[in-house]
């Protein structure tokens, strides 16, 4: 009897896989922040960029890109674009963005696009204002247009300020913004950035408001996708490591219908991710086959 | 044969696929360390060209000995020294089978190479879709003794550095290009692989970020106790030398004598298990 409940124990003990709490998700900052600003560094030396530009928005991914950016290659070297528009225009995100620009020494430049946006709207012949997310798609695809200008015109670099949990969920705008040329903390899921944020100087203020990708007014990114952070990493990093969406949901005690849809969303926005899908045709096939370095 | 010599872990960043500025690279460390008395100089896997060089790689093999490989004999030949390199090498038999080969060179020229056997091909790493793996340990007799070679993701296989050991290697060279998510398993195999041979193990790891991998360096040299002797620094471009003693050897393997207690019939069982996992 001792042996069976032994073996019985030993079996369950093989089977069982990680323990999903939040330390899971911990990790020395320090040397996060030192690989980060070494990546930036080494990529803008690669490149001979002449440094680097990123929207500001003054919520905490731009805000924590723009301050390691700032920290890895000088402030003097990068450039925030402010760019508000009348619909979800907040005064005090745009005082955040430039708390953080001074605090880290970063120029800005404060363009307001509505009147871009306007034409936009006007010029669409099938433009529906009723349909909140192609109309905030415009936005988030305007804001990259107006950066890559002055990147392009510059001679600098697009730094990205996406984060894993966004980007593995698809929660962003094709093209858009998360249409970059390093993307400094994508591997890092939303709480993590909170910590990382923190262990830089970030400002508390912008740390704890809520993020938003600010496409319509009161947008709140929780809100919209039905689940805290918190969670919602915690669910992320069971699946990045392989873990059963029943695991996950009976762990954190949460309805297995959840984990599945965001398991969902996970697999079904891939093509964001992955651009250049073409049929195979010839020899190497670009976005296939071709396997080339990314910063050579 | 010398009872004692100087080696120099020379742990650099590469310019990815090109050979000219990286053979320039390794000149130039050679006659910095030699200028310290070092008699064996050692580089990491792949420093002719990088790790992450993907489809070029079918642009960068050669065979060995080939146009490279000469390069740095003559570099050996004139600095009086042995050099440890890597490099992709072309199969001579055909025109696109690659090994990942590290390559012992010295004063009198060409010595010998090592086929890096465990390629390793997930998370990152895509070496099998490149490389064909090699079938041979090996182990150079030279004046500064014997010395085994082997590569990187070799060392989580205790078979291929014990296999060196057996063809009677003191010391192991451990050539590496480890992104610094792997940095703790190094830094206990690295030791692990020199205590339970009784032997010298000096790894010497790439620095710099190539395609997003930032690799750790934090190259060593391990006495046959598990002591780091000498430790270069993580993430930045190094020189380090140490001396290696082999009179050092034989009071660490009275004191865990495990060549002395290995058991040969266990490796049948072991092989046959390893058959079916």
């Amino acid at each position: 009897m001792f042996v069976l409940k032994y073996l019985y124990y030993s079996i369950k003990n093989e089977a069982t896989t990680l323990e999903l709490k939040p330390s899971v998700l911990d990790l020395d900052w320090a040397e996060v922040a030192s690989k980060i600003k070494r990546f930036i560094k080494d990529y803008v030396s690669k490149t001979q960029a002449k440094g680097i530009v990123l929207g500001m928005s003054g919520g905490i991914d731009s805000s924590t890109a723009a301050a390691l950016s700032a920290l890895a290659i000088g402030g003097d070297k990068v450039l925030g674009l402010i760019l508000p528009e009348k619909e979800t225009y907040n005064k005090k995100d745009v005082e955040h963005a430039k708390l953080v620009a001074k605090n880290f020494g970063i120029k800005t430049e404060t363009v307001d696009i509505t009147p871009t946006l306007e034409n936009f709207y006007n010029s669409i012949p099938i433009f529906d204002p009723l349909d909140k997310v192609c109309k905030g798609n415009i936005k988030a695809r305007t804001r990259m247009i107006y950066i890559y200008y002055y990147a392009n015109k510059l001679g600098m670099l697009v730094c990205g300020s996406s984060d894993k949990s966004e980007t593995m969920i698809g929660y962003f705008t094709k093209w858009g913004d998360v249409a970059a040329d390093i993307h400094p903390i994508m591997d890092l899921y939303k709480t993590q950035v909170q910590k990382l944020a923190k262990h830089i100087g970030i400002p508390d203020e912008i740390i704890e408001k809520p993020p938003s990708p600010t496409l319509w007014p009161e947008q709140s990114a929780e809100k919209e996708l039905g689940i805290k952070y918190e969670n919602l990493d915690l669910i992320l990093y069971g699946l990045e490591h392989f873990m059963k969406t029943e695991e996950i949901a009976s762990q954190l005690r949460i309805n297995e219908t959840l984990v599945k849809q965001i398991k969902q969303r996970w697999l079904s926005t891939e093509h964001k991710r992955r651009i250049l899908l073409t049929p195979k045709l010839e020899y190497r096939t670009i976005g296939a086959d071709f396997r080339l370095p990314r910063d050579y | 044969m010398k009872e004692k010599f100087k080696i120099a872990l020379a742990q650099i960043g590469c310019k990815r696929a090109d050979k000219k500025e990286n053979l320039k690279k390794i000149e130039n460390f050679v006659e910095k360390a030699k200028n310290q008395s070092a008699d064996l100089i050692v580089f990491p896997e792949l420093s002719l060209t990088g790790y992450v060089v993907r489809d070029q790689i079918y642009e960068l093999a050669e065979t060995i000995p080939g146009p490279s490989t000469q390069v740095i004999e003559k570099i050996a030949e004139k600095t009086q020294t042995y050099i440890v390199f890597g490099m992709p090498e072309l199969s001579e038999k055909t025109q696109a089978t690659i090994y990942n080969t590290a390559v012992l060179v010295g004063p009198k020229g060409y010595i010998g190479k090592y086929r890096k056997m465990y390629l390793p091909t997930h998370s990152v790493f895509e070496e099998k879709r490149y490389f064909r793996p090699g079938y041979q340990a090996v182990a150079f007799d030279t004046e500064i003794g014997k010395i085994g070679l082997i590569i990187c993701y070799d060392i989580f296989f205790p078979e291929v550095s014990r296999l060196t050991r057996l063809k009677g290697a003191q010391l192991i060279v451990c050539i590496s290009a480890s992104p610094a998510v792997r940095k703790t398993f190094f830094e206990i195999l690295t030791a692990a692989r020199a205590i339970e041979n009784t032997a010298f193990l000096a790894y010497v790891n790439l620095v710099g970020i190539e395609n997003g991998l930032q690799f750790w360096g934090g190259s060593r040299l391990i006495a046959p106790n598990g002591k780091v002797l000498v430790k270069a620094k993580y993430d930045e471009e190094d020189l380090v030398m140490c001396d290696v003693n082999y009179s050092d050897i034989k009071p660490i393997e009275t004191f865990v004598p495990t060549l002395k207690d290995l058991r040969p019939e266990l490796f049948d069982a072991l092989k046959k298990s390893a058959e079916n996992i």
